[in-house]
């Protein structure tokens, strides 16, 4: 909805302006001084639309007493928009080999981890196991390992993954707008780019040094996948680093933002919670959420957003999953292998991160099915317009 | 006799047809303040309009505003 | 309330005054004042050789309101850029309201034909404020083309039917980074308001007023109506309660832990 004014502010700004990019203690004023009224107003206001302010009650912590609500109308929301349907996807890691030394991750270069990384022939033969499990939609994933993983190799496995996946994403280091667009000419579609923290303190603190430390070029980049054509677009912080309150806020401007701008791409929401992983200790992160803000985060975001994607990985357990597929996430992935060469279990590198839900894709296909949902592996296909 | 052909019509001048824009508009009785001109597809400038010579057969358009949503 | 923003300039008033239909230049000159209205359009037509007219523009003073011309009569992209040029030869500004309507009878505009003219214009250095059917999807593909608003109609011309094409509108209000001004088939004042309430940034009025019996009186109806919705708008519209209707529990899983 209008600012009552032209806004043609960068996100950098829109950021900063609102107090998203900084610790956050003055928004957290403003989620405390949240009360039932607010909260009741803005599950009033027209279901799926976006406002700052209406996103700020139902994240508040006064909106915790209207968990169930916030699902209901989440619930029916998603129904409306997506049907009763769950997406299936599958990651293929293709690296672990990283420059950066993120701390709350596996991959970070100082860890003591057993690295590897893919060949094209190698990728292919992971990349056979997860389609015969049924995957259509694969998302290859990759540290900063720009040397080996380069636009390149990417251009090239893509083109010969084209046949046997109707859809191709990538998770993986910064690009140029160009080289996303040389992907996008690939048969690439999608694009998941996570800011981690929006918060530019924290993000110096866990983002010390490598070509990730940068934050301003972290968060451009979102752009440049939209502006190179790419479909869809991911979002996500890691939930757990700060506030989470804040984080969700900064994430949805974010999101609002880029959909004003690109009203061709569509974007999803991730949810990767701080999760324990080899020499990555949980007592330092002090922000870590409960169940019930994740609920609340995951429903607060499909009330304002009726269109976008909502992803959940397998770092959850799979009784939290089960409730969720409910409360309007869209997309899941199954029987995942962090690891590159996890699939085949050819070789015994570091994960990035703990599993814990470890039903395989047919397991988890039936679940959805048993809660009254269709699991869809497939939702698009190049044939279409190629 | 020269004609020109004025807003889609054609009009003859046993005269001979005025030498310039500025002639014609005030032949016509139009107020060249609130008048814009094409002669034979071309846009002419109002600080032109006395130095727009006119040719026998030429297309003229005269248009001006008027009331429009 | 805040103020009117079109291609970086600021406007009081966000009623915009069609100048077709007026029974005389002088009902209209007083419709336009008592409008409160910056802006207002105009046509262009051929000028009649036989008959001497009224000319419009001694009753529109220049240093008081932003002179808008229209194409209308414009059956393509073609004529419409014809009429852009011609227009601005004769004002020497470079707004323009875009109207490209082939058909005779309800006056609708042709979508392929605008946002052909409006790329060819918008090239040209034109403000364009292209007149639409309420397409979102045309509307964000004018915006992209550079347009400075868009126009898009609530019901046809003259019609005077109010939102008919409130749905749409609503989506184009929600996914414009232009204003979005409501133009054509608006018939009442509480039409105006209605528009203004769902977000729109202005209206455009021109039948209602010019074809009421007494246009200066309705003008200023219209007046108070763009105001009143406004208000009502950036004051923040009360909510209506909704209740889900619930069926099993879906969060109770979080109390068992």
């Amino acid at each position: 909805m209008t600012n009552f004014g032209n806004n043609n502010s960068s996100i950098k700004t829109i950021l900063a302006e609102k107090g998203l990019d900084s610790n956050g203690k003055y928004l957290r004023k403003q989620l405390d001084k949240i009360c039932t009224n607010d909260v009741e107003k803005a599950l009033s206001a027209p279901v799926g639309t976006y406002n700052f302010n209406k996103l700020l009650a139902l994240i508040s912590p006064a909106a915790e007493d209207y968990l169930e609500q916030m699902a209901q109308l989440a619930h029916q929301l998603t129904i409306q928009r997506f049907g009763p349907t769950i997406r299936l996807y599958a990651p293929l890691y293709l690296s672990n080999y990283c420059s950066n030394s993120c701390c709350y991750c596996g991959f970070n270069k100082d860890n003591k981890s057993e690295r590897t990384r893919l060949t094209i022939d190698q990728a292919l033969a992971e990349a056979d196991i997860i389609a015969s499990e049924g995957f259509r939609d694969i998302l290859l994933v990759s540290s900063e390992d720009r040397q080996f993983i380069s636009v390149d190799y990417l251009v090239e496995l893509a083109g010969k993954l084209r046949g046997k996946f109707a859809s191709i994403s990538i998770e993986i280091y910064q690009l140029s707008c160009d080289e996303y667009a040389r992907l996008f000419k690939a048969g690439i579609e999608g694009v998941t780019l996570y800011q981690e923290t929006y918060d530019r303190e924290a993000y110096r603190y866990y983002h010390p040094s490598g070509p990730k430390s940068d934050y301003d070029n972290r968060l451009r980049t979102p752009e440049n996948i939209a502006s190179a054509g790419m479909r869809e677009v991911g979002l996500g912080v890691l939930l757990g680093l700060t506030d989470w309150r804040v984080e969700a806020l900064a994430l949805a401007e974010h999101a609002h933002y880029l959909i004003k701008r690109y009203w061709q791409s569509h974007v999803s929401f991730s949810f990767p919670r701080l999760r324990p992983a080899p020499e990555v200790g949980s007592s330092q992160f002090k922000h870590l959420l409960c169940d019930k803000n994740l609920v609340q985060m995951i429903t607060a975001l499909r009330l304002c957003f009726a269109d976008a994607g909502l992803v959940l990985s397998t770092r959850e357990r799979a009784q939290l999953r089960d409730h969720l597929v409910k409360l309007g996430i869209t997309k899941f992935s199954a029987g995942s292998k962090t690891n590159p060469g996890g699939y085949s279990g050819r070789c015994k590198a570091t994960e990035q991160f703990e599993i814990d839900d470890n039903r395989n894709p047919a397991q988890v296909a039936a679940m959805i099915r048993q809660q009254g949902f269709e699991p869809v592996w497939k939702d698009w296909d190049i044939a279409f317009i190629k | 006799m020269e004609v020109l052909k004025i807003n889609g019509k054609e009009k003859q001048f046993p005269d001979g047809i005025p030498k310039t824009l500025v002639e014609l508009l005030k032949l016509l009785d139009i107020n060249q303040a609130t008048v814009v001109a094409e002669v034979n597809g071309k846009i002419i400038e109002r600080q032109n309009f006395s130095q727009t010579q006119l040719r026998n057969g030429q297309k003229i358009e005269l248009v001006r505003f008027v009331g429009g949503g | 309330m805040s103020k009117l923003i079109i291609a970086g300039r600021e406007f009081h008033s966000r009623l915009l005054i069609g100048t077709g239909k007026f029974a005389s230049c002088e009902l209209m000159a007083e419709a336009i004042e008592r409008s409160g209205t910056e802006i207002v359009t105009v046509a262009l037509r051929r000028v009649d050789i036989e008959n001497e007219n009224d000319d419009i523009l001694s009753a529109i003073d220049r240093n008081h309101y932003l002179l808008l011309p229209n194409t209308s009569g414009a059956r393509d992209a073609d004529e419409a850029v014809r009429l852009a040029k011609l227009a601005r030869a004769a004002t020497g500004i470079n707004w323009l309201k875009l109207e490209v309507t082939p058909d005779p009878y309800y006056l609708l505009p042709d979508p392929v034909e605008t946002l052909k003219a409006a790329e060819i214009l918008v090239k040209d250095n034109f403000v364009v404020l292209p007149y639409i059917n309420a397409d979102p999807i045309l509307a964000k593909k004018l915006e992209d083309a550079g347009t400075a608003t868009v126009m898009p109609l609530a019901s046809p011309i003259g019609s005077n039917q109010g939102l008919k094409t409130r749905a749409a509108l609503e989506i184009i209000i929600e996914q414009a980074n232009v204003p979005v001004v409501v133009d054509a088939g608006l018939g009442l004042p509480s039409h105006a308001a209605d528009a203004m309430e769902i977000g729109a940034d202005a209206v455009l009025v021109n039948t209602a007023i010019a074809t009421a019996a007494d246009p200066p009186e309705m003008a200023e109806a219209f007046k108070l109506a763009v105001e009143a919705g406004r208000m009502a708008f950036e004051s923040g519209m009360p909510s209506i309660s909704k209740r889900a209707s619930a069926s099993s529990p879906l969060t109770g899983f979080l109390r068992e832990t």
